[in-house]
């Protein structure tokens, strides 16, 4: 079983660069509007069912079909939490974390509505492995890697350099003290449900690239999100990065030592382990 | 004190007021009380959601049917669907909306066996008559009592059926990969035993459902070299197994469940995909009136199995209400042998059999999905396998068993 260990390793990348896209984008609006924002599932769906359109009914290729999930998902991600959860912020975190469940079973049935059950491919052409060595590697997934890198960089680069990303920062770090210096909380927030659900949905068609959509897709998707978000601190960005990638590992690796029918509980091991040594995540809670 | 509180006699005043209320109830609450209530439980969403909303269809038209005919028992039947969601916790909360506060004697079109057996012990204890089609053998080997029927063949069947068609077609190694299911282990014991006794090697592996890949799965199940691979999912993970098994660059032979390899499965691949892939099912009884009448009622060229199944399933509660002249749970499960097989004049749907009925006679009904006729456990027995075999993305019968 270790010859496996490699090609196991690779998987776990690849899968664990997926996983922090749309993880980035749910720590994201954790480290400013400060809650879980569960409703992540439905906008991966919208995000996949959006490139679907893109790239099936208008033809369009890959790379514009994710700009397309981007600003869909991004945009139900901003009118949702303007109408259904931002009106109860102000009773508490659980309280909206709930309706970010609801909100996400009203998202869910509304794309059931339009699209229906059945699965759905996206039309692109599909090509046998790539062999290095023991080794295979799909040209696909290489592509959904260099796309997820790329997205990475943009938004470190965005946070780092742009006004809007050091106000975000600045609102996740201290929202009070960011208050004080004149910056819009509000508007920073719209900023973030738009970009965060965005990259949800971008992760939600990188992984229906891979494999086939249906109005699951984003539910899915939930759990290794969340177990990622958590292992590497909910609201660190860098975080969301190492607990996907952790995450993403741990799960291909463990197919070495327990039975696949367990994968998701690695996910669980690993918050259990992160949370009891180290409650606030590996890297902590800081936006970047 | 006390005796004021517990104590109430009519008086002449009251027992009035009481009558003239009850006059003042609207007709249709009154009604409430003898109408004869029928409850479909079908996967409107989720994995099963393909399947759903037809197989609902299909038990509708029947209903439809027997209530423009002058309807069952002297009443009309009142249809109350609820839907599984493919999630047993779900399908819990809906059959007991369907039995608590519909009160249907009959609930039928339960898809998945896990929720078939979620809510069966909730069916028998309230003497609800449960028609269902899931597989798992474990199901008819519930203390039911007679309260459940299935009409789908069930899982030992089914693979030993499918075994065999690998060993037909020259397998000299076979693997299953599917996720955990109440027929997931009994699958695998099964082959495993075909295997040993064809003397040739057998490997299986259990994944978690719900997964976005199985590349590492496909990868473990490829170290053994097997030339036929059995698939064991639903569809929405058959189609990432198919399509990582054929990017793994794998030759050999590929079977799943014609429900696992659908036609919204063969939509999403592309052709290559699954270019020889071979599915099987039992199979529907083609050309048959019960199996036109779905497809006039569902507008449709081919009925899914399902759809055909719970087009029975309707059949046979009316039918055997019909035969009891009593549409209780209770009162079908104990007729409903009688009308199913037997020496009976063969109907093909539930008006024909009323009437046949109505006259003094007996009826053998024989439907959509094939003779239904029900071993002492409510197996199905009598069923036909159709074999498949998947080319241009359109699959064509190679064989029927």
């Amino acid at each position: 079983m270790l010859d496996l260990l490699p090609q196991f390793l690779v998987n776990g990348i690849i899968t664990g660069a997926l996983l922090a896209i749309p993880t980035i984008g749910f720590t994201a609006i954790f480290a400013v509007l400060r809650f879980p924002n569960f409703a992540v599932a439905s906008h991966a769906t919208v995000g996949a069912f959006a490139g679907l359109v893109a790239n099936v009914h208008w033809g369009l290729p890959a790379v514009p079909s994710l700009a397309f999930a981007f600003l869909i998902s991004g945009v139900v991600g901003l009118v949702s939490d303007e109408i259904a959860l931002k009106p109860l912020r102000k009773h508490g975190a659980l309280t909206t974390a709930i309706a970010s469940i609801a909100l996400t079973i009203v998202l869910e049935n509304i794309v059931r509505f339009f699209f229906g059950n059945e699965l759905r491919g996206y039309d692109l052409p599909l090509v046998r492995d790539i062999r290095f060595s023991d080794i295979r590697v799909n040209p696909q997934q290489l592509e959904n890697l260099a796309l997820a890198v790329v997205i990475m960089i943009l938004v470190f680069a965005a946070l780092k350099y742009t006004r809007m990303g050091k106000a975000m920062r600045a609102v996740a770090d201290n929202p009070g003290l960011a208050d004080l210096k004149g910056i819009d909380a509000i508007l920073v927030g719209r900023v973030v449900a738009f970009a965060g659900m965005g990259l949800v949905g971008i992760g939600g068609m990188l992984f229906g690239l891979g494999t086939s959509i249906d109005p699951l897709t984003g539910f899915r998707f939930i759990l290794p999100i969340f177990a990622a978000a958590v292992v590497g601190g909910l609201g660190s960005i860098p975080g969301a990065v190492l607990g996907a990638m952790i995450v993403g590992i741990g799960e291909e690796m463990s197919a070495l030592v327990l039975e696949p029918a367990y994968k998701s509980a690695v996910g669980f091991f690993a918050i259990v382990i992160v949370l009891t040594f180290r409650p606030r995540g590996l890297l902590g809670e800081r936006a970047y | 004190m006390t005796d004021r509180i517990t104590t109430w006699r009519p008086d002449r005043r009251s027992v009035l007021m009481g009558g003239a209320a009850l006059l003042a109830t609207p007709a249709i609450l009154r009604a409430q009380g003898s109408a004869i209530k029928f409850g479909t439980l079908t996967p409107l969403t989720g994995v099963g959601g393909t399947y759903g909303p037809s197989m609902r269809d299909a038990a509708v038209g029947v209903f439809d049917a027997v209530n423009a005919a002058g309807g069952l028992l002297g009443g009309s039947i009142d249809h109350v669907s609820e839907d599984t969601q493919t999630n047993p916790e779900a399908a819990v909360r809906a059959v007991r909306k369907l039995i608590d506060v519909d009160g249907v004697s009959v609930v039928l079109g339960t898809w998945a066996s896990s929720i078939t057996t979620a809510v069966a012990p909730l069916c028998w204890e309230n003497d609800v008559m449960l028609f269902c089609v899931s597989g798992a053998d474990s199901i008819t080997q519930l203390p039911h009592m007679g309260y459940i029927a299935r009409t789908q063949p069930n899982s030992v069947l089914q693979i030993q059926v499918a075994g065999e068609f690998m060993l037909r077609q020259g397998s000299t190694g076979m693997a299953w990969i599917g996720p955990q299911t109440p027929f997931a282990q009994s699958s695998i014991d099964i082959l495993a035993g075909q295997a040993e006794g064809a003397g040739i090697g057998m490997e299986s592996l259990i994944y978690e459902a719900d997964k976005s890949t199985y590349r590492s799965e496909v990868d473990t199940i490829l170290r053994s070299n097997p030339d036929f691979i059995m698939l064991g999912g639903y569809a929405a993970d058959s189609t990432v197994v198919l399509r990582d098994i054929w990017q793994s660059g794998y030759e050999g032979k590929i079977i799943g469940p014609a429900y696992a390899v659908n036609p919204s499965v063969l939509e999403a691949l592309p052709p290559e995909v699954t270019e020889g892939v071979f599915t099987w099912e039992g199979a529907p009884a083609v050309g048959s009136t019960a199996y036109a009448n779905v497809q006039a009622a569902l507008g449709v060229d081919v009925v899914d199995p399902y759809s055909a199944q719970t087009y029975d399933h309707a059949n046979l509660a009316v039918l055997a209400a019909a035969a009891a002249g009593d549409a209780s749970g209770g009162a079908i499960k104990d007729a409903l042998r009688s009308i199913s097989q037997g020496d009976g004049m063969e109907v093909s749907d539930a008006l024909a059999g009323m009437d046949a009925l109505a006259g003094g006679g007996s009826v053998n009904y024989s439907g959509a999905s094939g003779p239904c006729d029900f071993d002492e456990i409510g197996d199905i027995t009598g069923t036909q396998f159709l074999f498949n075999k998947i080319s241009g993305g359109t699959p064509s019968m190679f064989e029927r068993i």
